[in-house]
């Protein structure tokens, strides 16, 4: 199977302390990647490396097969959408003209701004405003920017943030869709296993910078037959590991 | 760049962000040509007396208009958290220079409506004679030269600093300096250096003669020479600035 992104020895410092250490990131093609954590594991700050929003210090990224550098990194996040920690939007514009924005940079087809938000359902808003959405459509409204050229690599960092159960639920239920639909690839970061364990195919568990397991899900089972998936996840995390 | 244009005027509407700018030339306008033109020196020489004048204005307003124009056009951005969608989808140098277009081209043409009116107010009042053109192109020419200056620069500071106050404040103490600069003639290296000094370093009227007792009995207007170390200064500033805030944007980690 091929891999769409993989990392090697990937490391970022903050004033001397590793927030990333060494890890080794491998996403399979078509598959939905689920990238966990606790708080300040390094969740976004890999996720922001992948998207070149934060330099690495050391290490190296491979996306699509080819090697991110300064000179192809736009070419290749043109078939990437992204949602990083708060969504991005303009307040003072409603959501179409807000998508507009983002259609016209990438130059993809207007009819898509009208298909994505009927995906995250923001369709029938009209002329509202974004500034007065409420948490979770400003999330679907940060979903559908990420959508927008329907790429072939999607990277959600914490995605259900701020979304009531049913919209869990229905992001969740999205997003196991897109591979099949659009052939997309998905990394998708949590803290929260049980909310990842319905959708993810793989998974990879971070903690303090470094890579603790990656693998298939179904696979996590093994490690200790006698112990739940969250009580294995708290295990390798460490439960009361001041940050 | 066209493309990034556009989305500049997309993400301008409901933003008053001209209308701002033209309230602030208005008010500029005001201040600048309120007075009394009764006197016969003034209605002689109304034209040159007005180029003696307006620096003092246009180095209030002009140096606000920059501020408010360049810390509105960066704070939509860093209000909506968007660069880190931008910097995935278009170079930053790119979306640094669109916005430095959108919003430098703004303020170049409210000098030049600023400028405009004053030739129609000078002819509305009577002033003796044709305008000098040759010395109103020339006080455009330096007008403009000094607000790119101040544009560039405020526009380097609000796009790298997300707390828009730390613009403001640059704005406000330099345009205060600035025109402080104007009022210690013994100091020229103050407005020579400082880019809010800019607008009085580039006066070339100068008004001698007038004293408090017998005020424009004896007074005559000259034209001054402009130390031409200040234009070069103006040009390596408006490299400098550019260069620096731009090579500072793209390094910057979201
Ligand atoms: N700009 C920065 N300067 C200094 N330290 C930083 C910076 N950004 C992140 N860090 C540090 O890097 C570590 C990882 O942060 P990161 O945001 O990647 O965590 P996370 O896994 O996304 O956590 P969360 O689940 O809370 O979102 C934290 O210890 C954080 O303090
Ligand atoms: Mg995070």
């Amino acid at each position: 199977m091929k891999e769409t992104v993989t990392t090697t020895m990937l490391t970022k410092e903050y004033g001397g302390i590793e927030c990333v250490s060494h890890l080794n990131m491998n996403v399979k093609e078509g598959r939905i990647y689920g990238f966990l954590g606790p708080n300040g594991a390094g969740k976004s700050t890999t996720l922001k490396m992948l998207l070149g929003l934060v330099r690495p210090t050391d290490g190296e990224i491979t996306i699509f097969g080819k090697r991110l550098t300064s000179k192809n990194r736009l070419e290749i996040l043109r078939s990437t959408g992204s949602l990083i920690e708060s969504p991005s939007y303009y307040g003072h514009l409603t959501a179409r003209e807000n998508l507009k924005i983002y259609q016209t940079i990438l130059g993809v087809p207007e009819k898509n701004i009208d298909e994505v938000l009927k995906i995250v359902r923001l369709d029938r808003q009209g002329k509202k405003k974004t500034s007065a959405y409420s948490l979770g459509m400003k999330q679907r409204l940060g979903l559908a920017s990420a959508l927008l050229s329907f790429p072939k690599l999607l990277i959600l960092d914490e995605p259900t943030n701020g979304l009531d159960p049913a919209g869990i639920q229905e992001m969740r239920d999205l997003i196991c869709s897109l591979p099949k639909e659009y052939g997309m690839t998905v990394i998708v970061s949590s803290h929260i296993l049980s909310e990842i364990d319905q959708m993810a195919d793989d998974i990879g568990i971070i903690a303090a910078g470094r890579m603790k397991y990656q693998g298939e899900l179904s696979r996590l089972h093994e490690i200790d037959r006698n112990k739940s998936l969250e009580e294995i996840f708290l295990d390798l995390t460490g439960k009361d590991v001041s940050l | 760049m066209i493309k990034l244009l556009r989305c500049e005027l997309l993400k301008m509407r409901h933003k008053y962000i001209f209308l701002t700018l033209l309230a602030i030339t208005a008010a500029g306008l005001v201040f600048s040509l309120y007075g009394d033109y009764s006197g016969e020196f003034i209605q002689k020489n109304g034209w040159c007396m007005m180029l003696y004048q307006l620096p003092l204005a246009n180095g209030i307003f002009f140096p606000i208009a920059c501020l408010v124009i360049s810390s509105r056009l960066a704070d939509t951005e860093h209000k909506a958290s968007s660069y880190k969608q931008l910097f995935t989808l278009e170079k930053r140098g790119r979306i640094y220079d669109a916005k430095l277009m959108t919003g430098l081209s703004m303020t170049l043409l409210s000098v030049l409506i600023y400028w405009s009116v004053l030739l129609v107010f000078g002819k509305i009042i009577r002033f003796y004679g044709e305008p000098p053109m040759e010395l109103y192109l020339r006080y455009l020419a330096c007008t403009a030269a000094a607000t790119a200056v101040l544009y560039i620069l405020q526009h380097g500071i609000s796009m790298l600093f997300k707390n828009q106050a730390v613009s403001f404040f640059t704005g406000a103490i330099g345009t205060f300096i600035g025109v402080f600069s104007m009022f210690l003639p013994q100091l020229p290296l103050l407005r020579q250096l400082i880019p809010w000094g800019f607008y009085g370093a580039l006066q070339f009227m100068g008004l001698y003669g007038w004293t408090s007792e017998e005020r424009y009995a004896n007074a005559y207007l000259k034209i001054m020479s402009v130390d031409p170390a200040v234009y070069v200064i103006i040009a390596v500033y408006i490299i400098l600035f550019y260069a620096l805030g731009k090579y500072l944007f793209c390094r910057k980690e979201t």
